[in-house]
């Protein structure tokens, strides 16, 4: 029963993204779809990580998905990141672009 | 040397300096544009194949080294230019027959950044010079930045200015990279870099080097909409007039195949390029599907399912075997009409109601079915439906992944897929299917005509592409066999 506890306060969380307006049940079954799918696809590109270990991926797979579960409702929290702030889309800018030339001016020829 | 090839950047470019010079005499503007308009997809079509040097500056043959130099700026047209130019110039026409017919006075500051866009994309898919593709790619977000602050949608100026902000990152970082390059190889011609790097006369593994690809690469993901520029992209479309929007796409997809096709000629050889391409392919097709679940403003949905399309070319570039750019450019072509059909289609309805948020439609089938059954199809097509384009280069897709060992792509693309069909299966049944709200007015609001001529238009190259796909991809692979 916890899941199922967890799942329904999922469903409540969403009131809180569609408001000012009503919440219909093609909202909550869409927003549902985002969640499993969500977790579901970024589980499943772990799995990609087998090319570069078997040992590492499978190990990476399971915590990911451990933790991306006890994490729901993972969507409310994306929609929070990825809203219209200037601010926000100047920060994953930033942090984006340090990342890929970090990575790859010292680790561009391990891959 | 064919002088038609030049004509194909140089007209719609004269057409916006003059469309501007000459705006207030309304009746001629619109007649020129109009002209010019129809012109776009002709010049393409009639053009033979083959390579223009600006300046009449033929490549020169360094007999010591045994290598080719290209001292003019060079622009290469070949089956891969001929349909996208084409494409985009019909959709040039029909965005620009929607906007003359709708207003009575057109604005020619408007029709200016509708031309100069054009121009823009068309010399970036054209150029073999990775400097002047960096000038087309500046005078692209310039004009995209206007047609999205000449709208009248409420915040647009806004959005607009958010996008100017975020494109002073990336593409100062491309110029950068593209910097590293010239100093690297002492030259800003593709092929002749490309022949450097492969040539071995510069080192691959140097940090330099690398760091030009990191550059470059970032500045692509602005031009892409690719993660993190997901959120602004998406923005931006919802906040454009529907037909600009339309083209506004077209302006994205045609850019980020310009720059990757010459990224891909020049870092193919590091394995790390082509990882980074799937990586944020794969983000933009997780990320761009799950939000769209998730709006209730319907252009914002379309515009989050645009940016989780193009994934799936990023996608095909990444994994980098023949069939699979083939496959990528192949849906790269089918992104611009269905997501077209699709803005346009959307337009039509916002037109109508006046309204975008999904929870305030609703009966709509019955007010204008010709909206609703181009708009299932176009939906359909999106998704991957057969017999439609979709079905086609997503086909190709899932086939390619496999073949390279990838099944968890493979799985994955179909995921995206079936989340898209959704997404509009969701939206669909909100606008058109369930009963009309009380107070939502529908009475003599019309779709305007060509507004459902251009949906037409855009419809019947949907279901021709899906039912004879071989017409375009035995071209595209042939062209790709030729970078490889």
């Amino acid at each position: 029963m916890k899941l199922y506890d967890q799942i329904f306060n999922v469903v409540k969380q969403f009131r809180k993204l569609f408001s000012p307006g009503p919440v219909t049940n093609a909202d909550v079954s869409g927003s549902l779809t985002a969640e499993i799918f969500l977790i579901v696809s970024l589980v499943l590109s772990a799995i990609l990580l087998r090319h570069v270990n078997v040992l590492l991926a499978g190990i990476f797979t399971l915590a990911l998905a451990i933790v991306l579960i006890y994490s729901i409702p993972l969507i409310p929290k994306f929609k929070i990141e990825q809203e219209d702030s200037l601010e926000k889309m100047l920060f994953y800018a930033i942090v984006t672009l340090a990342l890929i030339a970090v990575f790859m001016y010292w680790g561009g020829n391990l891959v | 040397m064919n002088e038609l090839i030049p004509l194909m950047v140089i007209v719609p470019l004269m057409a916006a300096l003059l469309i501007s010079a000459f705006s207030k005499f309304n009746t001629v503007t619109k007649i020129f544009a109009f002209v010019v308009a129809i012109c776009l997809p002709l010049i393409p079509l009639l053009s033979n194949y083959g390579l223009h040097y600006f300046g009449g500056y033929e490549p020169i043959l360094d007999g010591a080294a045994n290598m080719m130099y290209h001292p003019a700026i060079t622009y290469s047209f070949t089956f891969l230019q001929q349909i996208f130019i084409g494409a985009i110039g019909l959709l040039t026409f029909l965005v620009i027959f929607i906007y003359l017919t709708k207003y009575r006075k057109v604005s020619g500051p408007y029709l200016f950044l509708l031309f100069l866009g054009t121009a823009a994309v068309t010399a970036m898919i054209l150029t073999d010079d990775i400097f002047h593709m960096f000038v087309f790619f500046e005078i692209l977000a310039l004009a995209q930045v206007g047609i999205v602050a000449a709208s009248s949608i409420d915040y647009s100026y806004e959005m607009a200015l958010k996008y100017m902000v975020l494109g002073s990152i990336g593409s100062p970082m491309m110029l950068l990279g593209i910097g590293f390059l010239l100093a690297l190889t002492g030259s800003v011609n593709v092929t002749d870099i490309a022949a450097a790097v492969h040539n071995g006369l510069v080192d691959a593994t140097s940090p330099v080097f690398l760091l030009s690809l990191a550059l470059i690469f970032f500045g692509w993901l602005y031009a892409s909409g690719l993660p993190p520029f997901h959120t602004i992209k998406s923005g931006i479309y919802s906040k454009a007039e529907p037909h600009g929007a339309a083209l506004l796409q077209s302006f994205t997809v045609i850019s980020m195949i310009s720059i990757v096709l010459i990224m891909f000629r020049i870092y193919a050889s590091l394995p790390i390029f082509e990882v980074l391409i799937v990586f944020f392919s794969i983000l933009a097709m997780i990320l761009g599907v799950s939000l769209a679940l998730t709006q209730t403003d319907f252009r914002r949905m379309i515009g989050f399912l645009a940016v989780g399309e193009l994934g799936f070319i990023g996608l095909g570039i990444g994994l980098g075997t023949n069939f699979s750019i083939t496959a990528g450019l192949f849906q790269a072509l089918n992104e611009i009409v269905i997501t077209a059909l699709l803005f346009i289609g959307f337009g039509a309805i916002v037109n109508a109601t006046n309204e975008v948020d999904t929870r305030k439609l609703g009966g709509l089938l019955a007010y204008h079915p010709k909206v609703a059954i181009m708009l299932l199809i176009g939906g359909l097509a999106m998704a991957g439906v057969p017999p439609l384009s979709g079905f086609q280069s997503k086909l190709m897709l899932v086939q390619a992944s496999l073949s390279c060992g990838f099944p968890e792509i493979s799985i994955l693309a179909i995921m995206v897929s079936i989340a898209t069909f959704v997404v509009f299966v969701k939206t669909y049944y909100t606008m058109f299917l369930k009963p009309k709200p009380n107070d939502l007015e529908l009475e003599g609001k019309e779709v305007p005509r060509a507004m459902i001529f251009a949906m037409g238009v855009l419809l019947i190259i949907v279901i021709l592409l899906g039912i004879f796909p071989d017409v375009v991809t035995n071209g595209i692979s042939n062209f790709v066999g030729g970078i490889l």
